[in-house]
């Protein structure tokens, strides 16, 4: 049986959904399957790592003496070399304990996890990794470097200006004075790095706007602002595969635009638009019910977006589209989207037993593709020098 | 196995153990043979509550005081002999002591059934005798019209079908849920005002001779036979006692009243002219025509030389239009409308557990686990393999209570399986599986076959299974008292 380690939590705003994802979305669907063990990877809010069956069950995460029970656990260690292992610790002796991990799964959203830091960390360890690899990742995960990237491919996005953490502490009026001759109201104001729409804005004047640059720029040290698309219909598309991606079904979230995507409609049970429903099932259109032609232009863009990233395993891509226009605007990826989006791959016909062992084959065949990629070089430089 | 004895152990002398006796014996009915059986068949004892708990009934909370009650004294009078030896005044006697308190288990869980038993005999049976009387008397003042509902299975459903029609002119009261035994009858008489048009009472039959005692009591001017299988062949030992009890119906009603359901091969041989017979093809001189069966209803045209009544239903499966056809047929003969008796028919939910269709995470849960019996099997495999779907998935534990026939049975059931082509089919694993998977081999069956150990983690995980565009057909139950 081969050892999965799920890796998840993570200092990151999004830590808890990330808990949400891994337990409810990929461990137990894994455990379902009964070909692989499981071995629950999770990351504290202070950054140590544990590892503990225990930590496979929502229930551990939900108790308040969590932070107690913790502190029961001894912090584990990777090592890496020919294999990827997990150094646990014995309790009492401290005799260490070494598992080999045949494959890793991340479940990490946001910073210092899905934003290409595991996947880096991980290419140390000789295993195949679900998911985006580092370099797709970190592009992916800049909102502003992959609005250039889709605008260098002439690929319509919504107009924008991005600015640093310390430039709008710094020089707030030079920031306020650009946005102001280059974009028109109302704007999102938006952390560059972040996902599950934490710490994003819609502004409708010049106050809303300071508001929303301080807000972005607490949680990020770069934040983006863009303009609001008229008669805008928002969608989204998951997507699996590394080099012949298979698109899910083009999903309209039912929300209207003043109460975005926002997290808690996205995440939390009964949230705004849930209606009492778990996740995002309760407010959203699966499929989109839009003109035909618009449903292929977004799955057709997309799809081009997955490959000019070089995204694999899973993404989600997040589309604009103004209806008057017939328009389609790229607008962000999600490298790990929140819950696998299971949801609509459920609709796609893919069942949540299916979508992991998908993802599993992905990530063998970008392993192994990656195997036979030459990454040493024999040179007599050492000897001449 | 070691893992089992040790967890049966740990049971056997924890504070639990009154609790699972008296749930062994509740879930027996209160039949001492069958509760033994059980008993010593059970190796892993702390599975044997696995898929329900004891009710607390008044019957059960007396067992089950009077078990721990008597555990406690059998206990304290092991410590009380271990305590004489230690101050020395009975030599051996702690291991008299020790002898009293190792055995409690195995000793309660046997001599348990005889208080069982003569509270059967001296209390429950004279209850049920002075009950059944009271009925008896009941029923033969009654003025309504009294129909018998009888057969292997479909009884409930049939049930049901004729009070949603007929009560939605006439005042019908009919025996609740599937309870069909004398007991219930009795309960189901008391509550009757005598200003009911029509009395509809279900006949359960579980050992021979029930058919008779329970027409002895209603005395019904007509009767439903709904079909013919081998069920409770732990009583019954052959289809054709079973086929002779059910017919006993005959000698209450007239020939041209007793309403056969023709269809399973098992009755066909008992079927007598006088009979009015009714299957998928129509009822006497009514003929079905232009059938469509989905996964959302089954819609028909009964035809007959004068009218055509277009029927449309919830109900799934072929099978349910020869009920249809019978219903519609007697709502005709009461005088109905066939504009009313179509609207009615509309209106007539799937039985729960009863070819009832849900949505589970985008696919078609059909769940049927209420059936017990290989005609309803049958049904089922034939509208699985009816309706398309991009995946389909059939999940059964087999039939309880087969007994002979248990092996051909089951045999056949992997052949109907095989013919149904699921893409996967997943076994509740029991002591019939290898049969299915005979009938399977032999079948020539290559898609998914999964055995699955542990049927709630199946069931509770089911969404996790599935998505958009499967159908998933669940039949039969396997209940923690079938091993």
């Amino acid at each position: 049986m081969e050892n999965v380690a799920v890796i998840f939590g993570g200092v990151s705003t999004e830590h808890d959904i990330s808990i949400i994802t891994a337990i409810s979305s990929i461990i137990r669907p894994l455990q379902l399957l009964k070909k692989y063990k499981i071995i629950p990877v999770y990351i504290s809010k202070q950054g140590i790592w544990y590892s503990d069956p225990k930590l496979a069950k929502i229930e551990t995460f939900q108790a308040d003496d969590l932070e107690d029970n913790l502190s029961k656990l001894k912090p584990i260690s990777l090592e890496f070399g020919k294999y990827l292992k997990i150094i646990k610790s014995g309790v009492i002796g401290g005799r260490k304990k070494y598992i080999n991990i045949d494959l890793v799964f991340p479940a990490m959203h946001g910073t210092n996890g899905e934003d290409g830091s595991l996947s880096g960390l991980l290419n140390f360890g000789s295993v195949p990794v679900v998911g985006c690899s580092l370099r797709a990742s970190v592009l992916a995960m800049d909102k502003v470097i992959a609005k250039e990237i889709a605008v260098a491919n002439k690929i319509d996005v919504a107009d924008y200006i991005d600015s640093s953490k310390s430039e709008i502490e710094e020089n707030l009026e030079g920031v306020l004075s650009k946005i102001n001759k280059n974009l028109t109201f109302p704007l999102f104001v938006k952390p560059a790095h972040l996902g599950s729409s934490i710490g994003i804005s819609r502004v409708r004047d010049q106050k809303e706007l300071i508001n929303g640059l301080e807000v972005a720029s607490h949680y990020d040290d770069r934040v983006l602002v863009e303009e609001e698309i008229p008669d805008l219909i928002e969608v989204t598309l998951p997507i699996i595969g590394n080099q012949h991606p298979i698109p899910a079904l083009l999903e309209r979230p039912l929300s209207k635009v003043e109460d975005f995507f926002d997290f808690d409609t996205k995440y939390m049970r009964g949230g705004k638009k849930g209606k009492g429903q778990k996740g995002s099932q309760g407010y959203s259109e699966i499929p989109a019910k839009i003109d035909k032609k618009l449903y292929q232009d977004a799955i057709s863009l997309a799809l081009r977006i997955y490959k000019i990233f070089g995204l694999s395993g899973i993404s989600r891509v997040d589309m604009l589209i103004n209806q008057k226009l017939s328009k389609v605007y790229f607008n962000e990826i999600n490298p790990l989207p929140g819950g696998l989006y299971s949801h609509n791959f459920n609709q796609a016909g893919i069942s949540n037993v299916e979508l992991v062992e998908k993802l599993i084959f992905y990530a063998k065949e970008r392993y192994n593709y990656q195997k036979n990629i030459t990454s040493t070089f024999s040179t007599n430089y050492l000897k001449q020098f | 196995m070691i893992r089992k004895i040790i967890n049966s152990f740990i049971v056997f002398y924890s504070p639990k153990y009154p609790e699972i006796i008296s749930y062994m014996l509740q879930a027996s009915e209160y039949r001492g043979l069958n509760y033994l059986v059980w008993f010593w068949k059970t190796t892993d004892f702390s599975k044997v509550e696995y898929r329900k708990k004891l009710e607390k009934t008044k019957v059960a909370i007396i067992i089950y005081n009077f078990l721990t009650l008597a555990i406690l004294i059998q206990i304290l009078i092991g410590i009380y002999l271990i305590y004489l030896n230690i101050v020395g005044r009975l030599t051996g006697g702690w291991a008299f002591g020790l002898g009293i308190i190792v055995l409690y288990p195995v000793l309660w869980s046997q001599i348990i059934v005889i208080p069982v038993f003569f509270a059967r005999i001296l209390i429950i049976n004279p209850y049920q005798k002075r009950l059944s009387k009271k009925a008896k008397k009941i029923f033969a003042d009654h003025k309504g019209i009294k129909i018998a509902v009888a057969g292997s299975y479909g009884k409930t459903s049939l049930k049901e079908f004729l009070f949603t029609v007929l009560g939605s002119q006439f005042n019908v009261a009919m025996t609740p849920k599937n309870k069909n035994v004398a007991l219930s009858h009795a309960q189901f008489a008391l509550g009757l005002n005598n200003k009911e048009d029509i009395l509809i009472v279900e006949f359960g039959e579980g050992e021979p001779g029930d058919i008779k005692r329970f027409s002895e009591i209603f005395k019904p001017d007509s009767g439903i036979i709904t079909g013919l299988s081998p069920v409770h062949q732990d009583k019954y030992k052959s289809v054709d006692a079973a086929a002779k009890d059910l017919f006993t119906l005959e000698k209450y009603v007239a020939g041209n009243k007793l309403f056969v359901n023709n269809q399973s091969k098992y009755i066909k041989k008992y079927i007598k002219k006088s009979y009015s017979c009714f299957n998928e093809d129509g009822i006497a001189d009514y003929r079905v025509k232009k059938v469509s069966s989905t996964e959302k209803g089954i819609s028909f045209d009964l035809v007959s030389k004068k009218e055509t009544l277009k029927i449309k239903s919830k109900l799934l499966g072929r099978h349910q239009i020869g009920p249809l056809c019978l219903v519609a047929y007697l709502g005709l003969d009461f005088g109905m409308e066939k504009e009313d008796i179509q609207k009615a028919i509309l209106k007539i939910e799937p039985y729960e557990h009863r070819m009832q269709a849900y949505t589970l995470n985008g696919a078609t849960i059909i769940d049927d686990s209420y059936n017990g019996n290989i005609e309803g099997l049958r049904a089922g495999l034939e509208l699985l393999r009816e309706l398309k779907f991009r995946k389909k998935i059939y999940v059964t534990p087999g039939l309880v209570d087969q007994g002979s026939l248990t092996k051909e049975i089951h045999q056949e059931i992997g052949h109907l399986i095989a013919g149904a082509n699921p893409d996967q089919v997943v076994l509740i694993n029991n002591s019939v599986t290898h049969y299915i998977q005979e009938g399977l081999t032999k079948a020539g069956f290559k898609n998914d076959l999964v055995i699955e150990k542990d049927p709630l983690f199946y069931y509770n995980n089911l969404a996790d299974f599935v998505a958009k565009g499967d159908l998933v057909l669940i039949q039969n139950d396997w209940t923690d008292n079938y091993l």
